[in-house]
């Protein structure tokens, strides 16, 4: 599939595309009416009547089966259709028919014991999983055949009240598609298939989401955003608010989602020295576990350092500072070090800091007992760990948490997009591009690097302060180097240097274990290779930064086009 | 002045062993500049496949260290090239030209992966896993220090081997064209350099180096987990940067400072053993603060 490879594959699809596109939805279509499964499985039936015996509804189809159904007609649609930039959405469609079929009927062949579940029982067939998965590939092939243009642009000039309807509509999906997600397969392990509902979900949404991409309407709808910022930032953060009162409202989900809201406000704050400032930082957990610390000394909890409490913003406040203060230490030898050994300091800082933590240093940490027993935060006398209630609404409990962090996010984003427009921000994308040049037009380099440091420090050791207290317990096990990983893969994930793509990377990172407790052995093996290959079929992130973008894509042409003249040659 | 004595003799062992790992990780930082993560991982996936070849053994041969211990480390560096070229031909060189973090990246991921991979995979590998006992054994005194023979052939092959590389690469055709790689990509693919054999090569070197390091770690330490890996990885490559990045003098010489900081460090610094991974740490970060390049290596160049 490398650049590459895509001129020839073109030519000889080329005559197909249309074809293979039919039938790839025809297919789809039909493989939503199919049975799925010959028999039922011993966690009971397959989801939504897909089973032989069970199969008594053909046209009443819900749940991934819908989801290859919408597929389905909405490849004929774009085939058919006068759609921009034809062959990247058919594509996209395809890899998202591919996805749920695959899902689906890899899980019904392991939990059945073999392909029999999914051929032949007694002259029974259930082709459904095989039926999906050819339409997929068929509609893949089709993409190819009909030819991988640039991504459509959109030149639609809104008035004012009407792009505010656009964004208000679009952002009113987002949340839709977001508690979709969170409460697709039910709440922990109750459903013995929520991991493959999730994922398959998560198959059909990418789909999607990759087809509206390739038509040019995610790009555009960013370009729309950009243009009313205050707006959207208002709306979206109404629609986070929201979120306690759709179906994701209850504690289980508002619990996951505020840990969500914690790394991903951490992760905003690494944004800025990686993605910002081009720092490579491997060791930016430790600023949210000394934050952690700090604030659980100060909480009053029975094994605390200090003997007495300190109203939580008050110690917030100590935990963001101190945790500044060894961000600049950390990013002094910015000053003389550079790149790769850059991030070896960070790395070594890291490590630093998770071997004295577990050995009690000074007594601050309680070694591998770990702080527990620290109180939950409360205002005017409501606890932020029990139920709340509004009028005749009874809120879940850990929604006052919830909303906490949310407004927290909501403030380091606030703090990252000022800092980006501004003229540090203008600084820090300098030294990102070309260190010397930026010295020689006059930014004070060794200053802005510590500069970004300390204030990424400072985001994480807040964000820390609230993972104490939300958490009630501060282990150094909690700030190991897995976790700066992960923090960075959300960076990267995201898009680096993009808002959005910090939450979005930092929402699927810490959400998708929770969803795939099945899996708990395979995660992180899962997670290793997730890396490697987002590295290498989509290394600017889901959701680039414009800026990046630009670089990216400029340089993709380049290679292309040196594939080209090397094709030529041969 | 006997426990000095005899600290310092288990930071050389424990320095030896860095060295052959380190080498590996300087190679391909001095030809790709890139900081290859996953290569602690290769040196843990080779010790796993050496106890793998010795419990496919039959019971006979299992008896007969002369046979076994060859057998193994056969077995031992198969895996771990095998391992390092996938990862090349896989994860790294799709990305040649992708910008500087993309491979990192990449590289994190590896070694996350390999790790797990062994974890889910290899039976019991949740635990540590007692190595067998087909090295010399016993120890050699001398006065009141105890120096083990396994130990004294870590030193011996991890010396022996940096200094054939060292001279195959000032020597053979083949070390020119590496070196012309390393100072110049695009220069040395116009005098006939294969830049992908090239590459391939360095891995291929670095996974044997680990692959006689992870046996050796077996041996000397007598049991192994998935943990190894990442530990000594990172004191690989700090001593890989200790020594600048890209010499092998300097990797070797970076090594065994650590190995010495590490013990001594361990028996006389505040806090112990428990905080003798903190100074190594603090040991590099003061010399990059101060010699950026290393202690061996040339000022970093500065690329367009």
């Amino acid at each position: 599939m490398s650049t590459v490879e895509t001129p020839v594959k073109r030519s000889a699809l080329a005559p197909l595309g249309k074809p293979l596109a039919a039938a790839g939805g025809v297919l789809g279509i039909v493989a939503a009416l199919l049975p799925w499964v010959t028999f039922t499985l011993n966690d009971g039936n397959w989801p939504d009547k897909s089973t032989l015996q069970f199969f008594d509804a053909p046209f009443l189809v819900t749940g991934f089966r819908w989801h290859v159904l919408v597929l389905g007609v909405l490849v004929l649609v774009a085939a058919f259709a006068p759609t921009p930039s034809k062959g990247r959405v058919v594509r996209a469609l395809g890899w998202g028919l591919a996805l749920v079929s695959f899902v689906n009927t890899a899980y019904i062949t392991v939990k059945g014991g073999g392909l029999g579940a999914v051929t032949a029982l007694d002259g029974a067939v259930a082709f459904g999983g095989v039926v999906g998965l050819v339409a997929g590939v068929l509609t893949i092939l089709a993409g190819y055949g009909i030819g991988i243009e640039p991504v459509g642009e959109w030149k639609v000039k809104l008035s004012t009240p009407l792009a505010y309807l656009v964004l208000l509509v679009s952002f009113g999906a987002v949340l839709y598609a977001v508690a979709a997600m969170l409460t697709t397969g039910g709440v922990g392990s109750a459903n013995p298939y929520a991991g493959a509902i999730f994922l398959s979900f998560l198959g059909f949404a990418g789909g999607l989401l990759a087809a509206l991409s390739g038509i040019g309407f995610v790009r555009w709808i960013s370009a729309l955003s950009e243009q009313h910022r205050v707006f959207s930032v208002i709306v979206l953060a109404a629609c986070a608010l929201l979120l306690p009162f759709t179906e994701a409202g209850n504690e289980y989900w508002m619990t996951v989602a505020a840990n969500i809201g914690i790394y991903a406000a951490t992760a905003i704050g690494l944004n800025i020295v990686v993605g910002l400032a081009g720092l490579l930082d491997l060791g930016y957990v430790a600023f949210m576990g000394i934050g952690a610390l700090v604030a659980a000394n100060f909480s009053g909890a029975a094994t605390a350092y200090f003997g007495f409490d300190l109203p939580f913003p008050v110690a917030a406040v100590i935990a963001a500072v101190v945790a500044g203060i060894f961000g600049a230490i950390v990013g002094s030898p910015t000053l003389r070090v550079r790149g790769d050994y850059l991030a070896i300091v960070t790395l070594a800082f890291g490590e630093i800091f998770t071997r004295s933590a577990q050995n009690d240093i000074g007594g601050f940490t309680n070694g591998s007992n770990a702080i527990p027993g620290i109180p939950a935060l409360s205002l005017f006398g409501a606890e932020f760990n029990k139920s709340f209630t509004i009028g005749a609404v009874k809120l879940p409990a850990g929604v006052l948490y919830y909303v906490l962090i949310v407004l927290l996010v909501a403030a380091t984003m606030a703090v990252f997009a000022n800092l980006k427009f501004s003229r540090i921000g203008r600084a820090w994308i300098a030294i990102r591009e070309d260190e010397d040049a930026a010295r020689a037009m006059g930014i004070r380099t060794g200053k802005m690097k510590i500069l970004a440091f300390l204030i990424g420090a400072m985001l994480a050791g807040l964000a820390g302060a609230v993972f104490a207290h939300k958490n009630g317990t501060v282990s150094y096990e909690s700030f190991k180097f897995l976790e700066s990983v992960t923090l960075l893969a959300a960076v990267i994930l995201g898009g680096m240097g993009s808002i959005p793509g910090a939450v979005l990377g930092a929402a699927l990172l810490f959400v998708l274990p929770e969803k795939l407790r099945d899996f708990e052995d395979y995660r992180l093996m899962i997670f290793g290779l997730a890396l490697i290959l987002i590295m290498r079929f989509r290394p600017v992130g889901l959701i680039p930064d414009a800026h990046r973008r630009a670089e990216m894509v400029e340089r993709a042409d380049e290679n292309a086009e040196e594939a080209h003249l090397e094709a030529k040659k041969a | 002045m006997s426990v000095l004595l005899q600290q310092l003799a288990n930071g050389v062992i424990q320095g030896a062993l860095i060295a052959l790992i380190a080498l590996g990780y300087t190679m391909v930082y001095g030809i790709i500049q890139l900081i290859n993560f996953a290569h602690g991982e290769v040196f843990m996936v080779a010790s796993y496949g050496g106890l793998a070849t010795f419990t496919l053994l039959p019971d006979d041969l299992k008896k007969s260290p002369a046979v076994a211990l060859p057998l193994m480390f056969v077995g031992g560096i198969l895996v771990a090239v095998v391992v390092a070229v996938i990862m090349e031909r896989f994860a790294y060189r799709p990305l040649r030209n992708a910008p500087r973090l993309a491979p990192l990246i990449t590289a994190l991921g590896v070694s996350v992966f390999l790790q797990e991979a062994v974890r889910v995979f290899y039976p019991n590998a949740k635990s540590n896993l007692p190595y067998p006992k087909v090295f010399p054994e016993g120890n050699l005194t001398i006065g009141s220090v105890n120096i083990s023979w396994t130990g004294i052939m870590l030193v011996v092959l991890s010396v022996g081997l940096a200094v054939i590389l060292q001279t195959y690469i000032n020597r053979s055709r083949m070390g020119r064209a590496m070196r012309a790689t390393a100072q110049d990509p695009d220069t040395a693919k116009l005098m006939g350099v294969n830049p992908d054999r090239v590459i391939v090569l360095t891995f291929i070197i670095g996974a044997v180096l680990a692959g006689v390091a992870g046996i050796m770690f077996g041996g000397y330490l007598n049991n192994i987990n998935i943990d190894m890996g990442f530990q000594n990885g990172i004191f690989a490559f700090t001593a890989a940067v200790l020594g600048g990045v890209g010499s092998i003098r300097g990797a070797v010489i970076g090594a065994f400072i650590i190995g010495l900081i590490k013990t001594v460090a361990g028996q006389y610094m505040p806090g112990g053993t428990q905080y003798d991974y903190v100074w190594i740490f603090v040991v590099l970060i003061l010399v990059l603060v101060f010699r950026p390049q290393g202690l061996f290596g040339e000022p970093e160049r500065v690329r367009a």
